[in-house]
């Protein structure tokens, strides 16, 4: 029998952009600035890696505080430079562990945190002032989570101004989907971005160096968008959000430095590339031609990076080793300034400690032993990559107009226009994988090797919910009780009162007060007579 | 005579809104000629079983990316017994460890997929479960 030829699928990137045969002067005949000059094409700093490693900040958090403070110990003391606190699901949505409806999800998607006690339990040991953190979690909740972040520092002596990080702070992007259900069903939606812009300005006022939100690009690509709408999608959001900021009477070059993004590498990596320089392009020229952003700094588009989940698998899973290096690759050609290395157990749990570290190290031996690091943007030049970049830029440039006629994102989001483009790509991406359009190796081609997972897969600690429903309970009944009471009917008073009320100096007072999650959230939403499902 | 079309409830249990898996499974099951109910996100078992009841579904299915699985799969089981429901046959699917799909089984769940199951295989299996 003779075997056919082995030829790819096709030639298409992630996107849909047909690769050429071959590239050269007849597809690029442009000139580049050189980096950390406008547009910032090959990077937002002249010497990029050189001047600093970008941040190996894997994402953490499980069970409890104390089970997580081990966690980002242990990672810190292998060579992870920042910390991304990753809250469980009920925290995320402003109820405590012991609220029916959460009870079967406490701690298993993250930390359960309910109380100031919960974050200084998670920080006990950790010098703040020397190591970021990346809190992920929304507004409303998202002012909770800072004000314990706050007061933590406060109580440590740690002066506002030496505490770098960012606050996700997006209403929008952060639950997975994002589904117009997940974000209605807890909290009343324009309250939740309002009071989003809440935190954004107080964090301006009296937190310099901390980033006030996050456009998270990242979880809308997951559910199987492409790279042109990652990008102009999230570029859109932020638009929306500068406006929001500029109407409220900040000057562009006061908070746009302090905006950041939070984007994916996939495994198409000249595309990934490409789209992370375009994505560059796209930041400094709108902000600069659209909202005449005057400092350099208001130019510079920073963004952290994970690594794709989508295309792991959960058959012969040490192939997302290979899959997650690829994709770090990617976004270390590209340029970013923060890099989270999915684990090759993701189709199956939370990292263990082991594929953690095997993250970590993969990022440490691109970083020091593959050399790509030595000289920014290696790519730059190459007829392929440069003419793949302004192909993915103007295609980004169409699609920002689109949803601009349309109002913008946060309407078309609002309108269910997003959803329903998110729904085509979901259905579209697994259609690909299911006609063979896009090769997934042992799953779609290749097959028949070892189904069985060899590899160790993590497991919660024992009674890990039932501990953790027990101290919220038993947290609630033994503080004091008078203080709690009136701060909180100062947050309830204060958002029935309305819309020019900054909400993050009450809400402040109520964490300081011992009130937990759930409690400032409900006093709000009673509110506004807002029903939770129970 | 013209055989009734099988009817399945698909739903999210407790608060994990990763939905991508089962939309696409909807979808799939949809195009296949199943009717589908899709109750959404944030579902406790009892809802998701007097849905299933009133329909007279043949067919529960749940997705769980979070690891809430065994927690959510017993508490359907367990109320099915109580309720004395019988010829409901319960689906799980989501990112789930080999371990639980064991103990998902032994519990009495029917059928379990993980990420990667491709569309004949879950078709296949479903049908003929509820042949």
């Amino acid at each position: 029998m003779r075997e056919e030829i082995e030829r790819i699928t096709n030639y298409r990137s992630q996107s849909g952009i047909e690769y050429k045969e071959y590239y050269d002067s007849s597809d690029w005949k442009g000139s580049l600035s050189p980096p950390g000059e406008y547009p910032y094409t090959r990077g937002i700093h002249r010497d990029m890696y050189r001047g600093r490693l970008w941040t190996r900040r894997q994402q953490s958090g499980f069970g409890t505080p104390k089970e997580s403070n081990r966690r980002i110990k242990y990672l810190l003391s292998i060579g992870q430079t920042g910390i991304n606190m990753d809250v469980d699901v009920a925290t995320k949505t402003g109820l405590d562990a012991d609220y029916p409806l959460a009870q079967g999800d406490v701690g298993l998607q993250g930390t359960s945190m309910s109380t100031y006690e919960d974050m200084k339990e998670l920080y006990d040991g950790i010098p703040i002032d020397k190591v970021s953190s990346t809190l992920i979690i929304q507004p409303p909740y998202s002012v909770v989570t800072m004000a314990q972040y706050l007061l933590m520092a406060e109580e440590r002596g740690i002066p506002w101004d030496r505490l770098t990080g960012t606050i996700m702070n997006c209403a929008i992007t952060q639950y997975v989907g994002p589904t117009l259900q997940s974000n209605m069903t807890f909290f009343p939606f324009d309250l939740s971005i309002k009071i989003g812009y809440d935190l954004m300005e107080y964090l301006i006022e009296q937190v310099p160096r901390w980033n006030i939100i996050n456009i998270n690009a990242y979880n809308m690509r997951e559910t199987g968008i492409d790279a042109v709408q990652e990008a102009a999608f999230s570029m859109s959001l932020a638009a929306d959000y500068i406006k929001g900021l500029l109407e409220r009477g900040y000057d562009v070059d006061r908070f746009a430095p302090r905006i950041a993004f939070f984007s994916c590498a996939h495994m198409d990596l000249f595309e990934e590339v490409a789209k992370l320089r375009a994505m560059r392009r796209v930041w400094a020229r709108m902000l600069k031609e659209r909202f005449k952003a005057k400092n350099s700094k208001s130019l510079t588009w920073r963004t952290a990076v994970q690594t794709a989940a989508l295309p792991l698998t959960a058959r012969e899973p040490l192939n997302n080793i290979v899959r997650a290096t690829i994709e770090t690759l990617a976004a270390v050609l590209g340029g970013v300034q923060s890099i989270h290395t999915t684990g090759y157990d993701e189709a199956y749990s939370l990292p263990t400690e082991e594929s953690h570290r095997l993250s970590v190290r993969t990022q440490q031996i691109i970083a020091y032993e593959s050399k790509v690091a030595n000289s920014a943007d290696p790519l730059g030049g190459s007829y392929l990559v440069e003419s793949l970049t302004d192909e993915i830029e103007e295609k980004i440039w169409e699609l920002m107009k689109v949803i601009e006629e349309k109002g913008g994102f946060i309407n078309c989001y609002k309108e269910g226009w997003v959803e329903d483009k998110i729904n085509e790509a979901r259905y579209r991406y697994a259609e690909a994988i299911e006609n063979n359009d896009i090769t997934v190796v042992g799953v779609n081609r290749f097959e028949g090797g070892d189904e069985e997972a060899t590899i160790n897969i993590f497991r919660h600690e024992e009674d890990m919910q039932r501990k953790r429903i027990e101290y919220v309970k038993e947290y609630k009944r033994k503080r004091n009780q008078e203080p709690v009471k009136r701060a909180l009917e100062n947050v309830y008073r204060l958002t029935r009162k309305g819309a020019d009320m900054n909400m993050v100096g009450p809400i402040m007072e109520a964490v300081r007060a011992g009130a937990t999650m759930q409690e400032i959230c409900d006093a709000m939403r009673r509110a506004c007579n807002f029903q939770i499902p129970k | 005579m013209v055989e009734r079309r099988k009817k399945i409830v698909l739903a999210k249990l407790g608060l994990d809104g990763h939905d991508n898996g089962i939309r696409i499974i909807a979808k799939w099951l949809m195009d296949e000629g199943y009717e589908v109910i899709y109750a959404g996100l944030y579902n406790k078992p009892e809802r998701v079983i007097d849905i299933a009841v009133e329909e007279s579904a043949d067919a529960i299915g749940m997705s769980f990316q979070g690891g809430g699985h065994l927690y959510y799969a017993k508490r359907i089981i367990d109320l099915m017994k109580k309720r004395n429901i019988e010829g409901i046959k319960v689906i799980v699917g989501g990112v789930i460890p080999p371990f639980d799909v064991e103990e998902l089984k032994r519990t009495g769940v029917h059928e379990v997929f993980t990420p990667g199951a491709r569309k004949q295989v879950i078709l296949e299996r479903i049908a003929s479960l509820l042949s």
